[in-house]
C-alpha cells in the first residue's frame, strides 16, 4: 500500500495557472510529483466530461486551475467556468463521489509558491482518500 | 367546458383561419395510461386532441428533432407549464423563432406516473383510465378502483414550481394549481443528501444499473439537440457504449450537466425510461443548485442569456480553493 | 412425446433449487419497483411466474446487451473463456420462445448454409444450444398482445422444450422436445403423473386465452404490399411522433442488430459486441459522414420494412412474434399494429 502515490490530473489555463506552474519550476520550488499537466487556453474550455473521463481512466484526483476572476485573458472565460464547477462539484458529492478528488483553484502567473502549495494540498487530500475506485473503469 | 374541448376548439379555429399550418398536441393512443403526441394539420382532425393527466410528453422536443423540420412553418403547440418554459428556453437559444409559434397554454393538473398507476392497479392491466381531477379511476378485466391523484402523480409534478404556463399566446383552463413550495420541490433531494456518501453511491449505482442505454431520456428531452451527442462521438471516444456502470453513470452525469440551467424538470425523461430509472432526482438536484446559487431558472425569460453562459461577478465561490 | 407430469405449486421452489444445483437457471424475478425481469436464480424466492410479460425480452440471456468477444494485448488475442454447463429458463412466454427460435435462424447456420459451422455465431450457439426452455401458457393476453397475427398463440410450443401450465394448485409440465423430456427425468422425484383432469384443465386455459385474443386482420401478402407502399407519403405522418430512441428495439425479442466496439488502453483491450438500434440517428452514418437514413422517417420505415418485408423475404417468417413490448414501452406510444393496418388499408384503398 505504501507503494501507491496519488496520480492527479492538473488542467491549467495557459495564461495564468500554467505560467504560475512554470514559475514554480524555474524558482526550484519543491512540490509533490503527483500531477500530470494538461494545458488549456482558458479554464472556460474545461468540459466536465474531461474531469469525469479522467477519474474513469484511473486518475485519483483532478485539479482545475484558472485565472482569478477579473483577470481572465479572454475576459469572462473563468466566470463561465466558475458556474460550471459550481454545479459539477455538488452533483459529484450528491452521487457519493468524494468531493476532495475534484478541486478548483485560481492561480495567477506570478503565484509560483501558491501553485506549489495548492498541489501539495490536493495531493495530501487525495492521498488520505486512497486510490480512486468509484468511477474507475477496468477493461 | 373541459380543457380538452377548449383545446379542440382552439386548434380547429387556428387551423381553419390559417394562423398555423400544424398543431402539435396529444391524442389517445393504445395505452389508456399515456396520451401520445398528435400532429394535426386538418381542422377536421382537431377532434382527436385531448388534454388530461396522461399527457406526459414534452411537445417542445419536436422543434429540435430531425434538422428542425418545422422551422419556417407556423406551428401551434399545446403546452403545460413546463413545456412552455422548454419552448421559451429554445427561443432563448435561437432554436425556435418565437413569432413562428403559437403557444397554447393549458392549465395543467399534474401528470400521472404510469408506473405508480400500474402499482395502484396491483400489476393488473389497466384498460381504461378516467382523470377526474382529485381522483383517478382505473378499470381493467374484473376490477375498478379509484385512487387519489396525489398518490399517482409524477415526481416532477409533486414539486412543480411553475404549473401554469407563462408567456403563452392563449391560456386554456383556469389556473388553479399552487406552485409547489421550495420545500416540496427539494424534499427528495434533501432526503437523498441525508444518506451517508457510501449509501448515496450504492443507491446511485443500483438505480442507474437499470439503465439499458436506449437514450429514450435524451431523445424525448427538448434540451438535447446536439447534432452529435457526446456519447456518439467516436474520435475521441469519450465513454463506452455498453451498460458498464461507470460508462452509464458518466453518461447521465454529463447529460445532467449539459442540460444544467436549461432543464425545466418536466419529467418527460423519467416517464420515457423503459426500466423506470429515477432520472428526475439528479435533474432536480442540479436545478435546485442552479436556483440557489444563481437565483435563476430555465425558460423563464426568452430574452435573457442562457444561465450557464452568463455570470455575476460576485457569485459564491466557496468551492474554489482560497 | 412422453406424457405430461404434474408439479405441486408448493414444490416449485425445490424444483428450481434442484435444477440450479446442476445448471444456470433463469426465471422472471420481481423487483421492488414493480418491474419483473429475467435474472439468475438459485431457487423460487422472488420468482414471479404470473406476470404476463417481463419488461425486457429474454434475448439478453443468449445475446447479451454487451458481450466481450475476446481480449487482446500486444502479444495477440486472448480468447474469452465462457463457462460451459447446461442452462434452464423457467417462465418464458410463447412469443419470447418463438423469438429466440427466430434469432437462432439468424445466428445459426440453417439459413445460409445448413450444416456449415463456419456461419454459426459461436457466442449465441454455445449458450442457446445448452438451454432447456420452459414455456408458460398465457392465461390471459394483454391488450397489447398480438401473437396470433404472425402464427403464434398463447399456447405456442415453438422454441419451447417443456410447456408449463399454471393450474393453480399445481403446474402441468408437458415435454415438447426430447431435451425437455430428459430434463424432467432428472427431477422426477418431485413430479407425479398428470391426471386427465389436469390435462383437460390446461386445454381449457389455452382455449380461453386463445379466444380472448381479437382475431388477426388479414395480412395476406404483407411482404410484397409493403414494398409497394415504400414511397408513400403516409410514412411522414407515421414517423412524426418517433423520437428515435432504442426502447422498442432493446425490449424486442427478435431485434438483433449489434455494434462491435473496441475498448483499448495503450495497446491492450477488449472487443465487445453490444446492442445497436436502427432507430439511432447514427446507425447508418458512414465513415465519410454521409448518412443514407438521416431522417427519422427513413429509419422508421426501415424498421417496419425489415421486420415485415425484408426478413420474411430472406427467411420466410416475419421478424415479429407479436409480444407487444414495443407498444407498451414506447415513450410516444407508437403502435406498430396501427401502422401495419394503416399501410394495408391504404394500399388496398389504392387498389394495389
Amino acid at each position: 500500500m505504501s507503494a501507491w502515490t496519488p496520480r492527479i490530473l492538473a488542467i491549467l489555463c495557459n495564461w495564468c495557472s500554467y505560467a504560475g506552474a512554470d514559475l514554480a519550476g524555474v524558482s526550484r520550488m519543491q512540490y509533490p510529483p503527483s500531477i500530470r499537466v494538461v494545458r488549456v487556453p482558458c479554464s472556460g474550455r474545461v468540459d466536465p466530461l474531461f474531469i469525469l473521463k479522467s477519474l474513469q481512466s484511473g486518475f485519483d484526483g483532478v485539479l482545475v486551475s484558472g485565472c482569478h476572476p477579473g483577470d481572465c485573458h479572454y475576459i469572462s472565460g473563468n466566470y463561465v467556468a466558475r458556474r460550471r464547477f459550481a454545479v459539477l462539484k455538488p452533483l459529484l458529492d450528491f452521487v457519493g463521489i468524494e468531493p476532495e478528488r475534484v478541486q478548483f483553484s485560481w492561480i495567477s502567473a506570478g503565484e509560483g509558491e501558491r501553485f506549489a502549495k495548492v498541489v501539495a494540498k490536493v495531493t495530501d487530500d487525495v492521498r488520505r482518500l486512497g486510490p480512486a475506485e468509484r468511477l474507475v473503469k477496468r477493461t | 367546458m373541459t380543457i380538452g374541448s377548449e383545446l379542440r376548439d382552439t386548434a380547429r379555429r387556428l387551423l381553419s383561419e390559417g394562423t398555423v399550418e400544424l398543431v402539435i398536441g396529444w391524442r389517445r393512443g393504445s395505452r389508456p395510461t399515456a396520451a401520445v403526441p398528435a400532429f394535426v394539420t386538418d381542422p377536421e382532425e382537431a377532434g382527436s386532441l385531448v388534454f388530461d393527466g396522461t399527457c406526459g410528453t414534452n411537445p417542445a422536443v419536436y422543434f429540435t428533432r430531425d434538422r428542425r423540420q418545422y422551422s419556417g412553418r407556423k406551428v401551434g403547440v399545446a403546452v403545460k407549464g413546463c413545456d412552455a418554459r422548454a419552448v421559451l428556453q429554445l427561443v432563448m437559444e435561437n432554436q425556435v423563432v418565437r413569432d413562428d409559434v403559437v403557444l397554447i397554454g393549458v392549465a395543467c393538473p399534474g401528470v400521472l406516473d404510469r408506473r405508480r398507476v400500474a402499482l395502484a392497479a396491483c400489476g393488473r392491466e389497466i384498460l381504461e383510465l378516467e382523470d377526474r381531477g382529485a381522483e383517478v379511476m382505473l378499470r381493467g378485466a374484473g376490477f375498478e378502483t379509484v385512487v387519489r391523484r396525489e398518490d399517482v402523480l409524477s415526481d416532477s409534478c409533486r414539486g412543480c414550481p411553475h404549473p401554469d404556463p407563462g408567456s403563452v399566446d392563449l391560456l386554456l383552463g383556469t389556473p388553479r394549481r399552487e406552485a409547489a413550495s421550495g420545500e416540496e420541490r427539494e424534499r427528495r433531494v434533501r432526503e437523498f443528501e441525508a444518506l451517508p456518501p457510501a449509501g448515496r453511491w450504492e443507491a446511485t449505482l443500483r438505480e442507474y444499473g437499470k439503465c439499458i442505454r436506449c437514450y429514450a431520456c435524451r431523445n424525448v428531452c427538448p434540451a438535447c439537440y446536439c447534432e452529435t451527442c457526446f456519447v456518439d462521438q467516436n474520435d475521441p471516444r469519450w465513454i463506452g457504449g455498453t451498460c458498464e456502470p461507470t460508462d452509464t453513470l458518466i453518461f447521465h452525469l454529463i447529460r445532467n450537466l449539459h442540460v444544467a440551467g436549461r432543464c425545466v424538470e418536466c419529467g418527460a425523461c423519467a416517464r420515457a425510461c423503459p426500466t423506470g430509472v429515477d432520472l428526475l432526482l439528479l435533474h432536480r438536484k442540479v436545478a435546485v443548485e442552479v436556483l440557489e446559487r444563481f437565483r435563476e431558472e430555465a425558460g423563464m425569460d426568452a430574452g435573457a442569456r442562457p444561465i450557464m453562459a452568463s455570470f455575476r461577478e460576485d457569485e459564491r465561490q466557496e468551492f474554489i480553493m482560497g | 412425446m412422453s406424457t405430461a407430469v404434474r408439479l405441486d405449486a408448493t414444490s416449485l421452489d425445490r424444483f428450481l433449487r434442484v435444477l440450479a444445483d446442476a445448471r444456470e437457471v433463469f426465471a422472471p424475478v420481481a423487483a421492488t419497483d414493480g418491474r419483473v425481469e429475467f435474472a439468475r436464480v438459485r431457487g423460487g424466492e422472488g420468482v414471479d411466474s404470473s406476470r404476463m410479460l417481463t419488461g425486457l425480452s429474454p434475448k439478453g440471456l443468449f445475446f447479451p446487451e454487451a458481450e466481450v468477444l475476446f481480449r487482446y494485448d500486444r502479444g495477440g488475442i486472448l480468447p474469452v473463456e465462457s463457462p460451459g454447463g447446461p442452462i434452464a429458463v423457467w417462465g418464458m412466454r410463447g412469443c419470447d420462445a418463438r423469438g429466440l427460435a427466430l434469432l437462432d435462424r439468424v445466428f445459426g447456420s440453417a439459413f445460409q448454409k445448413p450444416g456449415d459451422e463456419r456461419f454459426e455465431d459461436p457466442y449465441w450457439k454455445s449458450r442457446y444450444d445448452r438451454a432447456t426452455i420452459f414455456g408458460t401458457v398465457c392465461p390471459a393476453p394483454l391488450s397489447t398482445c398480438f401473437c396470433n397475427w404472425f402464427g403464434g398463440s398463447p399456447s405456442s410450443t415453438a422454441g419451447i422444450d417443456v410447456q408449463a401450465t399454471d393450474l393453480g394448485e399445481a403446474w402441468l409440465l408437458s415435454p415438447v422436445t426430447a431435451k425437455g423430456a430428459e430434463l424432467l427425468m432428472t427431477v422426477d422425484d418431485l413430479l407425479s403423473p398428470a391426471t386427465a383432469r389436469d390435462v383437460e384443465a390446461s386445454r381449457e386455459i389455452a382455449l380461453r386465452a386463445q379466444s380472448a385474443l381479437p382475431p388477426p386482420p388479414s395480412l395476406e401478402g404483407l411482404e410484397d404490399l409493403l414494398t409497394g407502399v415504400f414511397h408513400e407519403p403516409a410514412w411522414e405522418g407515421i414517423a412524426a411522433p418517433c423520437v428515435q430512441c432504442g426502447a422498442c428495439t432493446f425490449s424486442c425479442p427478435t431485434c438483433h442488430c449489434f455494434d462491435i466496439q473496441d475498448e483499448d488502453r495503450n495497446g491492450r483491450g477488449r472487443r465487445i459486441r453490444a446492442w445497436d438500434s436502427c432507430m439511432f440517428g447514427i446507425f447508418t452514418r458512414e465513415a465519410s459522414g454521409h448518412n443514407p437514413r438521416a431522417l427519422s422517417t427513413q429509419r422508421v420505415r426501415q424498421r417496419v420494412m425489415h421486420k415485415y418485408s425484408y426478413f420474411p423475404g430472406n427467411y420466410g417468417e416475419m421478424l415479429c412474434t407479436g409480444c407487444g413490448r414495443c407498444v407498451s414501452v414506447c415513450p410516444v406510444g407508437f403502435d406498430i399494429r396501427n401502422v401495419l393496418l394503416e399501410l394495408v388499408s391504404g394500399a388496398e384503398g389504392e387498389g394495389r
